[in-house]
């Protein structure tokens, strides 16, 4: 645990704010980091998937003594230190060889952890794949498929779905570039033959999109490889404890537009205002003139004199 | 799978895709079966599928705005429920006047209420609060002054009934100065805190 400091100056105090809960959140940051052994596999696994994550990345080079699922203290010293609430540690050991673990915190303690080992021979860099590169900072497109990420309960595949989203969506933005869709990641989990059977891989693709005319309004889409390519197999995991993720699930208050009642947009995007007339008053309404129906003078006078009575009541 | 001279759009899965446009996702539900000698390419056709579903899908449901920079898609917000990093922040707790004033149920002063302003109902006019021809010094200097007998027996040495008034706002004003140093010698013996 950090000790909380008091800002001294102006700017540490902006920096402290920066880092406070907020309601609407920074983007999360990731940090990557290696144990003290880590195949040549791996710490290529964590470069490339350093380099899809850029600007919202840091990436540590120097040996670390941690074992996440036995003592999971340092990560989290290390998240609070940079600010950062996705990690992802690359290892390797003889018992597991070529793992990757992700790890999400929330509030600086380790929200869920999960174990992916890498296939170290269908392992491709982005180097190795002669393509265009994707700008840095652009969001990819995402695509999860296979029935595994649609399981109705929490597992190591849902887990993985979630982790992944949360890594790949990047800065959030109403507004995109058509231009920007330039590649999409393609996570892709097969179907397992029976049961009781090892449970699938999953299979991390990125292609660059290639828009063809096809004569219709609807471009045709070809996808060509850029890599990486990565392998995986699940390992161990850790779900989150249900009072922490009822807390991490926790929407702030007062975000949501409230719906304007009355206000309706029509088809053609014309604005309606449905509004309240008050009740008429039938007596008032005028109606064809006739002699027989007009008011008496006597009725005239009394009001006259009223009136005057009132006014000459003012000037005194 | 489809014909080169004629291109196809569509995409046709036994279950539709679905889709978290704000996220840029699209989930084929689909079981997947790989063809284990050329992974590759059945994995590039999946994806394939994927990633023109997910095009067909933002550009005919997002409304398309052309700017300078661009073509840009105006994309909904995410529906996909993801953790927070922190914890959803605390209201502020309310202070000890704040606390005390909801209790009593003081609001704060409106503009008229803070103006030096006030209706004088006797003589029908607007007058000053305080100050010079204050409503406060109502009254003090008329030639004639209804006497209090109780307060008159117990009146101090070399004082009389005309500076009375006075006296007393005097006097309200050091109590108010006694109760703030006391208030602020409280507030430094708790060193800030509540």
């Amino acid at each position: 645990m950090l000790r909380t400091v008091k800002p001294r100056n102006a700017r540490s105090k902006r920096a402290l704010e920066k880092r406070e809960p907020k309601a609407v959140e920074n983007p999360k940051t990731c940090l990557f980091l290696r144990g003290t052994t880590c195949s040549q596999v791996t710490q290529d696994a964590l470069t490339e998937l350093h380099s899809m994550r850029q600007p919202l990345a840091k990436k540590f080079t120097k040996k670390n003594a941690i074992h996440p699922f036995e003592d999971p203290a340092s990560l989290e010293f290390f998240s609070e230190k940079n600010d950062t609430s996705l990690l992802v540690f690359g290892s390797s050991s003889k018992k597991r060889p070529h793992t990757l673990t992700l790890i999400r915190t929330f509030a600086f303690k380790v929200f869920d952890m999960l174990e992916l080992s890498l296939d170290p021979e269908t392992f491709r860099g982005l180097a190795q794949f002669k393509t265009k590169k994707f700008a840095v900072g652009l969001r990819p497109m995402l695509l999860f498929a296979g029935t595994a990420f649609e399981s109705p309960v929490a597992n190591e595949f849902t887990q993985a779905k979630s982790f992944f989203v949360d890594f790949f969506k990047g800065e959030p933005s109403d507004k995109i570039d058509v231009e920007g869709l330039q590649y999409i990641v393609s996570i892709t989990a097969e179907e397992t033959a029976g049961e009781g059977d090892a449970k699938p891989a999953i299979h991390l693709r990125t292609y660059l999109i290639r828009t063809k005319r096809s004569g219709q309004r609807l471009p045709r889409v070809e996808v060509e490889e850029m890599g990486p390519r990565m392998d995986f197999r699940v390992g161990r995991f850790k779900e989150p404890d249900e009072a922490t993720r009822k807390e991490a699930m926790r929407k702030a208050r007062g975000l949501e537009e409230r719906t304007k009642k009355n206000i309706t947009t029509d088809s053609m995007g014309d604005k309606l205002g449905r509004i309240h007339v008050g009740k008429q008053d039938l007596k008032e309404l005028q109606t064809r003139k006739m002699k027989g129906l007009k008011r008496s003078r006597d009725e005239d006078m009394e009001v006259d004199e009223i009136e005057e009575d009132d006014t000459k009541r003012i000037r005194q | 799978m489809e014909g080169k001279t004629k291109l196809v759009v569509a995409v046709d899965k036994p279950t539709p895709y679905t889709f978290d446009l704000g996220l840029l996702m699209a989930e084929d539900p689909n079981p997947i079966v790989l063809d284990h000698s050329s992974i590759e390419q059945s994995l590039a056709e999946v994806a394939r599928d994927g990633a023109q579903a997910l095009i067909n899908q933002l550009l005919s449901t997002c409304p398309l705005s052309s700017t300078k920079e661009g073509v840009l898609l105006s994309l909904p917000p995410p529906s996909t429920h993801l953790p927070r990093e922190k914890p959803v922040p605390q209201a502020k707790a309310p202070t000890k006047w704040e606390r005390f004033a909801a209790k009593k149920g003081i609001k704060p002063k409106t503009r008229e209420q803070r103006k030096n302003l006030a209706f004088d109902e006797q003589s029908g006019e607007w007058k000053r609060k305080w100050g010079y021809q204050g409503l406060n010094k109502k009254g003090q200097d008329d030639p004639i002054i209804e006497v209090d007998m109780q307060a008159e027996r117990e009146r101090k040495e070399g004082t009389s009934v005309r500076g009375d008034n006075r006296r007393q706002r005097k006097e309200n004003v050091r109590r108010n100065e006694r109760m703030m140093k006391k208030n602020a010698r409280q507030g430094q013996a708790n060193g800030g805190k509540r």
